[in-house]
């Protein structure tokens, strides 16, 4: 069985997974974060754990209610460390406004460094979920912000990279930008937080679930420089690195100018932008360039060389 | 007595019909000849004689367009049905049989006459066509060729050129693209916003403006060019800004009689030349071509010359000796062809725009040969051959498709033992050039009747977008997908090019193609035996610094590989160059420290675009092979011969030690053409030595090259000078391109050679 009382369940690969009761419908989602390093730029693992599961809710469209906490360190695990972890934990579930209402801690030597699952409960109206798979023909395309943040500050630490750098992980609960939206008004049709395979991942997996095609210009795309100096210098391509605090939104046209007003006034969307539209005109996710147009690839691992 | 006869081959736009109808009635025999679509009926009554000797002239007086592949000959009882000759109109055929395309052909002889004849009624015309000349291909929507079928049914023709038409015995009877100044396509010029000249003038205008140094888009035939004058320094070079192509040679439209003025020329180029098929041929520069030439034309020491394929071109020679005459795309992406978008796209290229209201219905780029290894070899197989079939001795049922690689590309639909190429098409990487390349295979399926397809080939490579087309089309069919390691799809394809099946040992070289191991390949020793293709050996594996970007900028792989040697003074041997910042050259040492992103390749591409930045000679590429394409010359400028020692172990040639001695020659100040052809023969005899050693052990006496390094003369004719002092047979290419215009037609190869 994968899916209850005719809620969205496990085959629709969605952000969280629902239970429909009464006029609501409960909204639940589970993840299990691993990082290195646990300390990074931005953020640390007791973040990224708290946001993760909070923005897997909230991209659902629903309010979330509650977190479940679980930790598995290993035996000898820093205590300072685990203390500031914590901290994190608990300063980042305040900013979302979502309890931490049940938790659970084992020391294991079977792990090599601190694992921390997070569950997280949420609850929107019935019918009401926000899915992946519901872009629309002519929709506008929005990301909340600048994209590619979180993995390259990653990469760059957990490699050892002391090279003077801004780059911070974006890692952040984004619930309260996304209901100010919804409260709006705004009609979003389908959303997705872009986190591992970036943006392009994100995309590709909308338009595919919805059957549309997505067309994005390169010059909206919202990047910032070192962002991308350091993605041009290493080969890499900013649209296939992970984020922690953005969303994608399918938005109907109407209301898109709207929607970016609104996610703008807020810190975390300041950047936001309309970087395309869904189209019937051809499959999976298009980008115009200056020099014409370019098939933005589901990301598969790493890039592999294909210029002669 | 009476019979019937078939025949296949290239029949149809060639004038068969009409030769037919002439020996038919010479001999005296009444009957029909009809055109089937795909083949060729006759039938003929008369005395029996007659009939021999009308079967002796079919066979050999034909049309020299034609050619007959198959003949078969019935009798059957006389029907005194006939009281003449005639020649019926087409029929379709019901069977599922491939038919025959024809290519488009340059302008003939006798209408070059006549469109220079004052007096003739197409004086100047540039349509100007008949049964042995015009365009075929680019013209042809469907099967059979026949004017309906083509976009001159926008041109109905007028009475005189009916006349014609309908007159066996006029060199214009059933000339498909014949029309008139009265009833024909006609030229005007545009400034880009309004029609500024029409007809004639349109031509006399736009050589004035081509002599004042403006840069023309000229619709042709199959596709657009952008044309410019070649003697001053200033239109080449605002061509080059406006197309943002720095260095790519530009190929140039001369005249048979000035050729020798600039370039040298053997026979067989200049046969290839004044061939009806017209290819660009790629001629080395004479000493004298710099008096002729802006250096911007072209800065290696070959350029491509083609001569004037249509009246329209021949109208615009007056006082110059050649005119650049480069496809008018922008990189990547295909030519333009429609007048809408050519004003569109082209808008800010050309001053001026010379079009006309013929719709192009396949576009067709220029077909490029060069000469390496005394033999012509197909760089582009395009206008002119596509999509006549290459015949393969080779059994097969099957309908296959393969869709080739991403750069370069060509697909091929296999139909028995003719492999029938697409047109070029392209990097299809880019969306627009996909979109070509699903319209190419829709177009050649549909030209040779095809409506069932069994097996579907693609490259190895899981992001190449052929390669989901290839999925796409595999559910669309319910068939499977047939996927082929790319550099033994070029050795399949050098197999099947030469009709060789037998052992051999194949050099497969080039820049990029996705390995059995998962790493990048691209300096390849395979062993074809027992019909089993196998990798036995290969260049060192390296790094490539940065994936793709060490391809854009070549020194990232010199660093990469002189890293290896030299450890960490590497990075202020490279500093020493000025291209890298202080912020770049940091991230690149973390980078190569910690193999981020970082794939390890055997290509041989990148191993000379790593001598090519060390000499200074090429530290951006522009265009595909460009540092390794222009060290080529810089080598070929050393005199005198070297001895190398190649160092090999386990049959892995090691280039780092190339690398090194190329990096130690430069600081001991050898000449850095001597270094250049250092590091072609390294390769070129590390890889003869490896072949050889394996083709002794196995008792194989043949050795072959193929891959897009298989251009580079000096390789190549080093290996073959090798090859064939050591006693072995030397294979090399001659229908099929070398590089990934081959790889669609060694797709179907290796899949009939598939196990099981
Ligand atoms: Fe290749
Ligand atoms: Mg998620
Ligand atoms: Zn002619
Ligand atoms: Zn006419």
């Amino acid at each position: 069985i994968t899916s209850v009382n005719g809620g969205i369940g496990l085959e629709s690969l969605d952000d969280s997974a629902t239970i429909p009761i009464g006029d609501k419908e409960i909204v639940f989602t589970v993840d299990g974060h691993t990082v290195k390093p646990i300390f990074f730029p931005g953020g640390d693992i007791g973040r990224l754990a708290v946001s993760g599961t909070v923005n897997d809710l909230a991209v659902m469209g629903a309010k979330p209610l509650a977190l479940s906490l679980s930790l598995i360190i290993p035996e000898g695990f820093n205590l300072e460390d685990l203390e500031k972890i914590v901290k994190s934990i608990n300063e980042t579930s305040k900013e979302a406004e979502v309890a931490i209402i049940t938790g659970d801690t084992k020391v294991s030597d079977g792990v090599d460094d601190i694992i921390i699952s997070t569950a997280g409960i949420g609850i929107v109206d019935r019918g009401k979920a926000i899915r992946d798979c519901n872009v629309q023909e002519g929709d506008a395309i929005i990301v909340s912000g600048n994209i590619g943040e979180h993995g390259l500050a990653i990469l760059l630490s957990r490699e050892g990279f002391d090279f003077e750098t801004n780059i911070k992980s974006d890692v952040a609960p984004i619930n309260k930008l996304i209901e100010k939206v919804l409260n709006e008004g705004i009609q979003i049709n389908a959303m997705k937080d872009p986190t591992r395979g970036g943006l392009a991942d994100a995309l590709n997996e909308m338009a595919e679930k919805s059957n549309v095609g997505i067309t994005i210009f390169e010059d909206k795309i919202p990047i910032s420089d070192e962002v991308q100096s350091i993605c041009d210098i290493l080969g890499l391509d900013p649209l296939t690195i992970a984020n922690e605090g953005k969303v994608v939104m399918a938005v109907k046209k109407e209301d898109a100018e709207r929607c970016l007003e609104i996610l703008r006034e807020h810190p975390l969307g300041k950047n936001a932008e309309l970087i395309g539209y869904a189209t019937k005109e051809h499959k999976g996710v298009v980008m115009e360039t200056i020099v014409g147009r370019r098939i933005v690839d589901m990301p598969i691992g790493d890039p592999i060389p294909r210029v002669c | 007595m009476g019979v019937k006869i078939r025949v296949k081959g290239i029949v149809q736009g060639v004038g068969f019909r009409p030769f037919v109808y002439r020996i038919a009635k010479k001999n005296n025999l009444k009957g029909y000849v009809k055109n089937m679509g795909n083949y060729v009926e006759i039938f003929v009554e008369g005395k029996k004689e007659d009939i021999e000797n009308f079967i002796n002239d079919l066979k050999n007086k034909k049309p020299p367009l034609s050619r007959i592949d198959k003949l078969d000959i019935k009798e059957i009882k006389e029907t005194k049905e006939f009281d003449d000759f005639y020649i019926i109109n087409s029929e379709n055929t019901k069977e599922e049989e491939e038919g025959t395309i024809p290519a488009d052909v340059a302008i003939c002889d006798d209408c070059l006459a006549e469109m220079l004849d004052k007096n003739n009624r197409r004086y100047r015309y540039p349509f100007i066509a008949c049964t042995n000349c015009g365009p075929r291909f680019t013209i042809v929507e469907k099967l059979p060729y026949d004017r309906e079928n083509t976009s001159m049914r926008d041109f109905p023709l007028c009475g005189e050129c009916l006349k014609e038409y309908k007159n066996p015995l006029d060199r214009r009877f059933h000339a498909q693209a014949t029309c008139c100044p009265i009833c024909g396509p006609k030229v005007f010029l545009s400034d880009g916003k309004d029609i500024i000249a029409e007809k004639d003038e349109a031509i006399r205008e736009a050589v004035k403006l081509l002599e004042e140094g403006k840069i023309l888009a000229i619709k042709g035939i199959g596709g657009t060019h952008l044309a410019c004058k070649v003697s001053e320094d200033e239109p080449v070079l605002n061509l080059r800004e406006r197309l943002g192509r720095p260095t790519q040679p530009f190929a140039v439209m001369s005249k048979v009689e000035y050729i020798e003025l600039f370039a040298e020329i053997d026979k067989d180029e200049k046969n290839a030349l004044v061939s009806l098929r017209r290819p660009i041929v790629v001629l080395r520069k004479n000493q004298d071509y710099d008096k002729y030439f802006s250096k911007y034309v072209s800065n290696l020491d070959t350029i491509g010359v083609m001569l004037p394929y249509s009246g329209l071109h021949y109208l615009l020679f007056d006082k110059e000796i050649a005119y650049v005459m480069t496809s008018a795309n922008l990189p990547g992406l295909p030519m333009v062809k429609d007048n809408d978008e050519i004003l569109k796209k082209l808008n800010d290229i050309a001053d001026y725009f010379l079009l006309h209201n013929r719709r192009i219905v396949n576009r067709c780029d220029d077909s490029v040969v060069k000469k390496v290894a005394n033999r012509l070899v197909f760089l582009r197989r395009s206008r002119g051959f596509a999509p006549e079939p290459i015949k393969v001795d080779i059994e097969n049922n099957k309908n296959i498709l393969c869709v080739g690689a991403e750069l370069n590309s060509t697909a091929c639909i296999v139909k028995r033992n003719k492999f029938y190429l697409t047109q070029y098409i392209g990097n299809t990487s880019k969306y627009e050039t996909f979109c070509y390349l699903r319209d190419a295979i829709n177009n050649i399926l549909r030209l040779t009747n095809t409506n069932k397809i069994d097996a579907i080939v693609c490259d190895l490579h899981p992001q190449f977008n052929s390669t989901k087309l290839a999925e796409e089309l595999a559910e669309k069919f319910g068939v499977e997908v047939f996927r082929v390691q790319h550099h033994f799809a070029h050795a399949y394809s050098l197999l099947g090019d030469n009709n060789y099946f037998d052992d051999a040992i194949i050099l497969s070289l080039d820049g990029v193609g996705y390995g059995l191991d998962g790493n990048i390949w691209g300096g390849e020793v395979l062993l074809f035996k027992d019909c089993k293709m196998e990798r036995v050996g290969h260049l060192e594996e390296q790094y490539q610094l940065g994936g793709d970007l060490a391809t854009k900028y070549p020194l990232r792989m010199l660093l990469s590989i002189l890293y290896k040697a030299i450890g960490e003074d590497v990075f202020d041997f490279i500093k020493g160059y000025n291209f890298f910042s202080e912020k770049e050259l940091k991230l690149l040492k973390f980078q190569l420290e910690k193999k981020l992103n970082c794939p390890i390749t055997t290509s041989t591409g990148r191993v000379l675009d790593a001598v090519s930045s060390l000499l200074g000679v090429c530290f951006e590429k522009t265009y595909d092979g460009e540092p390794s394409i222009r060290l080529e010359p810089v080598a070929n400028r050393f005199k005198g011969d070297i001895e190398v020692e190649p160092r090999i172990k386990n049959n892995v040639l090691n280039t780092t030690e190339l690398i090194y001695k190329s990096y130690e020659m430069l600081l001991n100040n050898e000449s850095r053409e001597k270094i250049a052809y250092f590091a072609h023969i390294y390769i070129a005899d590390g890889l003869f030595e490896i072949a050889k050693k394996i083709a002794n052990r196995f008792g194989i006496n043949a050795i072959g090259i193929t891959g897009g390094v298989s251009y580079n003369k000096i390789i190549t004719e080093r290996i073959m000078a090798n090859v064939k002092k050591e006693g072995f047979n030397f294979i090399y290419h001659q229908r099929v391109p070398n590089g990934d215009g081959g790889i669609s037609f060694g797709q179907g190869i290796s899949y009939l050679f598939r196990e099981g």
